[in-house]
């Protein structure tokens, strides 16, 4: 398993539902239904600043479990992405499977 | 259908909610939602603010608790019931039965899991009172540190009403449960078993399993999957599935404070709480989620299942049926404002009590209006018929006995008891004995206290000595029954100090960093921290500091979270604590309307606080603990202890005599002075507190109080009242202070707004001091009566109110003819003053000690100061008050092994002439490290006539005697030695042979066997010290005496530093009187008060007075001077200033400051020496008495 946090670009569907990300210039399509949760962030040790009233985003982020495919065709992989609440920035932060060469 | 969350903390679950039941009940509204429950941690503490909430908001309330479930040990959570070793296990629990389970030694209970348990409404209180009885049950102390919660049995035993047998509580058992937390590992059968058993225990239609999700990652505490595995067991037994969220805050911005409250919680740092064991909130979605979001939820849980709409439809439908059960009527299933006062056959009254209180009062009119008749009768009889007609409309006779019982009850005790408050205002509390002002002789309304507008139970509050409170307490519970009464509690809540300490803790900062900080911190409230590094000069070295951090990945970029925390924590409640003067007194049904705990007294406590009364229909006394009185009380017992005589007291007071040389009648033939029927009208009296010298007096002590004082130069009882009424942040901030003095001194000719006002206005020569004087205002101007009136006053000052009080006072003062001009000046005043003036009964109330405490002052200081010193009374540290003594040339006498007790005790000392006076014994009660027994055994076998019988027979501890010794307290004894056998060894001589005698009990060479007679010959031990040790210095001296007793003893602490002094060229308190306004000097002393009160204008100003041994010196600084002192505003004992005379009255004189140094950094000093880079002379570098010592805040009351 790869850790990353890396940007990546994703679409998304009218429901919010992820269709396909872009990451390192290629286009990965969704192959199963992605899975969703909340993971928490140890934010007082990566923010500076935790004012009242900053905003959502700040204690936990959005993770997107979601198996896909290299341009639509080759092995399904699984990529954990996460969402900022606050920014709606993605980023990738882990590659399941056998795809270690890849992260460097 | 709008969706009703059922499990919700607010922030009066200390340390783990985050929101106020206001924004709860707001953000639910706004959702459309038409019902939300209060399900706080452990009691009902933010409940009656969430009944109010709602009501305001238009939803029906939901209350409920969040309470430990508590099992035997055995019965681990992740050991299987069935295999639990020994035989407390599952068949116990079974076979234990429902009532029985109470019994079961709680020493061996623990806690496993936490349920929500709703009370149900709509059954006549019958589900609140079953709520109310399980949370006292949950806090019941079976021995110290007993887990609070509740054991299934319990909660089975209370969730069915004794009478019906009608369920009157659900429980909710969720995540939290022994089930939610048995899930972890993917356990499936010990969760089964263990809802299997609540499902045997509760009683049908009790339970309900609570689903929730936080969206967290598969399989961990409080995710999608989770919930549907308790959605499917909820489903296989058959029992009915709500959906909560349970909520820690009202929206997602709340997540981090719900981080740092855990943190404080298990005095953990964050960083510690993630990993590697997670024991934080797995992410911040615990919010008040909206409808729309909770079906979100509850759409993924059903999906998740593998189910469809028609159970999604089932688990929200459900939720609303456990909720609609829930809904309480504040009015029919809690009591809402329905007063509830003691039956009156508790006091032993068989009739009507109005018919009993007539009674009284027309027996009181001949106690209290001997030989009245005339038309002074009329009025009085009117006033009174007046007063019981309004208090029999309300039914309030009851209030009114039971009120006066209390009182009685301490008189009987021998304990001195003023009445307080606006209870001073009434007639009927007057004749019955509850009050000692005389309301028509100082003109009170009546309807400041109550009035037939005013439904709510009004306020009686009676002091009594602080020494005797904790037994007056007692005795009231035996008096009406512990059913029905209880001590009130108060919410503690973050203040900047607190919560900077627990944000540092959170983030896993130093303790003495943070501690650093914390003591910066001086009166704003957290919320407003970063605004307060913006501007207060005190605060500019950690301003920089964090700006410095900034961009730095550095520890240090953890200061700007640190105030961004802080702000987060400020006001949130920390834990309840007995009120320090409220107790509630109820009738047998009390313990159904409130929850009890413990309190720190032993005494139960509820769970409600003052804001709670009023809608819970309790009726509340204060009975406060006042050490004044306890002062005073002991002042009385020394001065008949020293004089046991009338003539003595006399001679000794200098009280006035009449022709056959008779002494006042309040004086009794044995000495006893009765100080309530002291005349209000002593000259001596007067001058003293005319002199300003009021330190140690009740309420005219403060630095702001004898400045005022001086310049109102009380002549009489009422002037007292005044000024007591004008020394208040109103009067003070609306600047009414200067045009009341100009007037009263006759500088100005008195104003007033219209001639039909000089009535209300004349006594304070037409300037609004009292609340009186308002209604009196309201009355003349719009003839709305005096009850509407007071109705008036109370909206002033509140936003949404105000607008229409003030539409009806112009247009009705137009109609009855009064000048635009005139209603436009007389609504000013009344807009910036009615709310914040003072009740001229509380005025009146106050001033009695207040006058009977300058009254002991002036003729029997001894005593008097004696008396302060023990109970310690005042504002100011205990040390000012021996240097007080010191100043009136009053013998401050050492501690001494025979003479000394445990008091501080007023002695006859031969003075050098031959002539005898009175001066103060030190008590051993102060000395550090001496405890309670080593004192009670020093005061039983006193005298001792050696070291050797001291040692025999006080057994004090090796550290013990040589603090005695320090103290000088063996002088007398080696005195008395040296007389006889010309030994000339020092103190220091003894000190060092007492620490060279080896330890230990074997050693008794000195000591006498046992059964040998003690000969009263020669203290061997003294008599053989040797000469090699000088005498103590007198500077070292006085430094022991501030390390062992926190006072200088043998001289004032500044004497030491002299020759600094001399050199810096200071002035000396008593010398600035002499000095014009405005000169410019320097002055230089310890630290005895700081305050910053509230100013115009909002600009700060600080108030520092020090004492230099001559007297107070009153510094104020305004905002320059506080830009040159910086940190030494705060953080400093010993202060030189520099600063401008300002002449404040004939006797006043004060100190604008321009600058300020700490005396103790001798370099830093404006010497001359220190400009030219020339080496200080070295008497000024020699260490002063305070120098090396650590008591800073015994010593000068602060904790710079």
């Amino acid at each position: 398993m790869g850790m990353f946090t890396q940007s990546v670009e994703v679409s998304c569907a009218q429901n919010g539902l992820p269709l396909r990300l872009e990451w390192q210039g290629r286009t990965y399509r969704l192959g199963a239904e992605p899975v969703r949760w909340y993971e928490r962030r140890n934010w007082w040790e990566e923010e500076s600043r935790a004012a009242a009233g900053a905003g959502a985003g700040l204690v936990d982020s959005e993770i997107w479990r979601v198996q896909a495919r290299l341009d639509g065709q080759g092995p399904l992989l699984t990529f954990d992405l996460s969402r900022h609440v606050g920014s709606g920035r993605w980023r990738l932060i882990r590659l399941h499977d056998a795809q270690q060469q890849r992260t460097a | 259908m709008a969706f009703t969350h059922l499990h919700v903390s607010t922030a009066f679950s200390a340390h783990y909610g985050v929101s106020w039941p206001e924004q709860l009940a707001q953000a639910a509204a706004a959702d459309g939602a038409d019902a939300l429950a209060c399900t706080d941690r452990d009691g009902l503490y933010g409940t009656i603010k969430h009944l109010r909430a709602c009501m305001d908001a238009g939803l029906d309330p939901i209350v409920g608790v969040d309470l430990a479930v508590l099992e035997p040990a055995e019965a681990l959570l992740n050991s299987s019931p069935a295999t639990a070793p020994g035989s407390t296990g599952r068949e116990q629990v079974r076979d234990s039965g429902l009532l029985q389970g109470r019994d079961t030694g709680r020493e061996q209970l623990r806690e496993a899991g936490r349920v929500v348990v709703l009370a149900h409404g709509g059954n006549r209180a019958a589900g609140y009172r079953a709520l109310v009885r399980l949370i006292s049950d949950a806090h019941e102390q079976r021995h110290p540190r007993s887990p609070v919660g509740v054991t299934v049995e319990q909660l089975a035993a209370r969730a069915i009403d004794p009478q019906t047998l009608a369920p009157v509580l659900t429980v909710l058992v969720g995540p939290s449960s022994d089930v939610g937390l048995a899930m972890g590992g993917r356990k499936y059968l010990l969760p089964r078993r263990r809802f299997a058993r609540w499902h045997r225990l509760m009683p049908a239609g009790t339970l309900a399993a609570e689903i929730v999700s936080h969206l967290s990652a598969p399989g961990d505490h409080l995710s999608t999957s989770s919930a549907v595995r308790m959605l499917k067991l909820a489903t296989e037994l058959g029992v009915p599935a709500v959906l909560t969220n349970a909520v820690r805050y009202c929206d997602s911005d709340g997540a981090a404070t719900a981080d740092v409250l855990d943190s404080a919680r298990s005095l953990t740092p964050l960083t510690a709480l993630a990993g590697p064991e997670p024991q934080l909130q797995p992410n911040g979605q615990g919010w008040l989620k909206t409808s729309r979001q909770m079906t979100d939820v509850a759409r993924e849980i059903i999906s998740a299942a593998g189910l469809g709409t028609a159970e999604l439809t089932r688990l929200l439908a459900s939720t609303e049926q456990v909720a609609d059960r829930c809904r309480m009527d504040p009015v029919t299933d809690m009591g809402w404002k329905q007063p509830v006062v003691p039956e009156v056959s508790v006091i032993g009254i068989q009739h009507d009590p109005l018919t009993e209180l007539t009674l009284r009062c027309e027996a009181g009119i001949g106690r209290r209006f001997p030989g009245i008749s005339g038309t002074p009768e009329r009025v009085m009889r009117a006033r009174l018929q007046h007063e019981l007609q309004i208090i029999d409309r309300l039914g309030f006779a009851s209030y009114f006995l039971t009120v006066a019982e209390v009182s009685q009850m301490i008189l009987d005790m021998g304990v001195r008891a003023a009445a307080r408050g606006s209870g001073a205002s009434s007639l009927v509390n007057y004749l019955i004995g509850i009050s000692q002002v005389d309301p028509l002789r100082h003109d009170l309304i009546f309807e400041r206290f109550l009035s037939r507008d005013r439904s709510t139970l009004p306020d009686i509050d009676i002091d009594v000595e602080s020494a005797e409170r904790h037994n007056v307490y007692s005795r009231i519970f035996e008096r009406f029954g512990a059913e029905r009464v209880t001590l009130m509690s108060m919410q503690n809540g973050y203040r900047a100090r607190g919560a900077v300490r627990d944000a540092g803790l959170a983030l896993g900062m130093d303790e003495d960093d943070v501690g650093t900080i914390a003591k910066q911190l001086w009166r704003f409230s957290a919320r407003k921290f970063r605004e307060a590094m913006a501007e207060k000069p005190e605060l500019r070295e950690f301003s920089d500091q964090v700006e410095r951090s900034r961009g730095a990945r550095t520890r240090h970029q953890q200061l700007d979270l640190l105030v961004d925390l802080t702000e987060r924590l400020d006001r949130l409640p920390r834990h309840i604590s007995m009120h320090p003067c409220g107790v509630i007194l109820g009738d047998s049904t009390l313990l159904d309307r409130t929850p009890v705990q413990p309190s720190g007294l032993g005494l139960p406590m509820s769970q409600f606080d003052k804001h709670d009364m009023d809608p819970m229909g309790m009726l509340k006394l204060d009975v406060l603990g006042v050490r004044m009185q306890s002062a005073m009380a002991y002042a009385l017992r020394e001065v008949i202890r020293i004089h046991p005589s009338k003539a003595e007291v006399v001679e000794a007071g200098n009280h006035p005599v009449d022709e056959q040389g008779k002494g006042p009648s309040f004086i009794s033939d044995d000495g006893r002075i009765e100080l309530n029927a002291v005349p209000l009208d002593d000259e001596p009296t007067y001058e003293l507190i005319r002199s300003t010298y009021t330190l140690g007096c009740f309420q005219i002590e403060s630095p702001g109080q004898r400045e005022l004082i001086g310049k109102l130069a009380p002549r009489e009882f009422n002037d007292l009242i005044i000024d007591i009424s004008l020394f208040r942040p109103g009067p003070m901030k609306s600047n009414m202070v200067k045009p009341f003095l100009e007037n009263r001194h006759g500088f100005a000719p008195e104003v007033y707004p219209h001639p039909a006002l000089k009535p209300a206005l004349a006594e304070t020569h037409g300037v609004t001091v009292f609340h009186e004087q308002v209604l009196k205002t309201f009355d003349i101007m719009t003839g709305c009566g005096l009850a509407r009136a007071d109705e008036l006053r109370r909206a002033l000052g509140n936003e949404a109110k105000e607008p229409a009080v003030e539409e009806y006072f112009r247009r009705t003062a137009r109609t009855k003819g009064y000048a635009l001009d005139v209603i436009d000046q007389v609504w000013d005043t009344l807009k910036s003053f009615g709310s914040f003036g003072f009740c001229k009964a509380h005025g009146a109330a106050f001033a009695v000690p207040t006058y009977q405490s300058a009254w002991l002052k002036a003729h029997h200081p001894e005593a008097f100061l004696a008396g302060l010193w023990e109970h310690d009374p005042g504002m100011y540290p205990r040390r000012l008050l021996v240097a007080e003594a010191r100043r009136m040339g009053i013998p401050i006498l050492p501690v001494d092994i025979n003479a000394s007790s445990g008091e501080y005790r007023v002695e006859w000392v031969l003075q050098k002439d031959g002539s005898k006076r009175l001066g103060i014994r030190m008590s051993l009660a102060g000395l550090y490290g001496l405890s309670g027994a080593e004192l009670k055994r020093i005061v039983a076998a006193q005298p001792y006539d050696s070291l050797a019988d001291f040692r025999t027979r006080a057994k004090v501890s090796r550290p013990a005697m040589k603090r005695l010794a320090q103290l000088g307290a063996f002088d007398s004894l080696h005195a008395a030695v040296k007389g006889r056998t010309g030994s000339s060894a020092s103190r220091a001589d003894m000190i060092a042979h007492l620490e060279s005698l080896p330890s230990g009990a074997g050693n008794r060479r000195w000591d006498p066997m046992a059964g040998q007679l003690h000969l009263p010959l020669e203290d061997l031990e003294l008599s053989n010290l040797q000469n090699r040790l000088p005498e103590p210095t007198m500077t070292e001296k006085v430094r022991t005496e501030l390390d062992l007793l926190a006072l200088d003893v043998s001289g004032h602490l500044m004497t030491s530093y002299q020759p600094l002094l001399e050199a810096l060229g200071v002035t000396t308190s008593d010398k600035l009187l002499g000095l014009r306004s405005n000169t410019e000097v320097m002055v230089a002393g310890v630290r005895v008060a700081t305050q910053t009160p509230p100013m115009r204008g909002g600009k700060r100003v600080v108030f520092i007075s020090i004492d230099d041994g001559t007297g107070c010196i009153d510094a104020t600084f305004f905002t320059e001077a506080q830009e040159k002192s910086g940190p030494l505003l705060f953080g400093t004992r010993m202060l030189l200033i520099r600063g401008l005379t300002r002449r404040t009255g004939p006797r006043g004189i004060s100190l604008q400051a321009l600058e300020a140094w700490d005396l103790s950094e001798t370099a830093t000093l404006p010497l001359p020496g220190n400009a030219t880079g020339r080496p200080l002379a070295p008497e000024l570098l020699t260490p002063g008495a305070f120098d090396g010592t650590s008591r800073t805040l015994a010593v000068t009351g602060f904790n710079g």
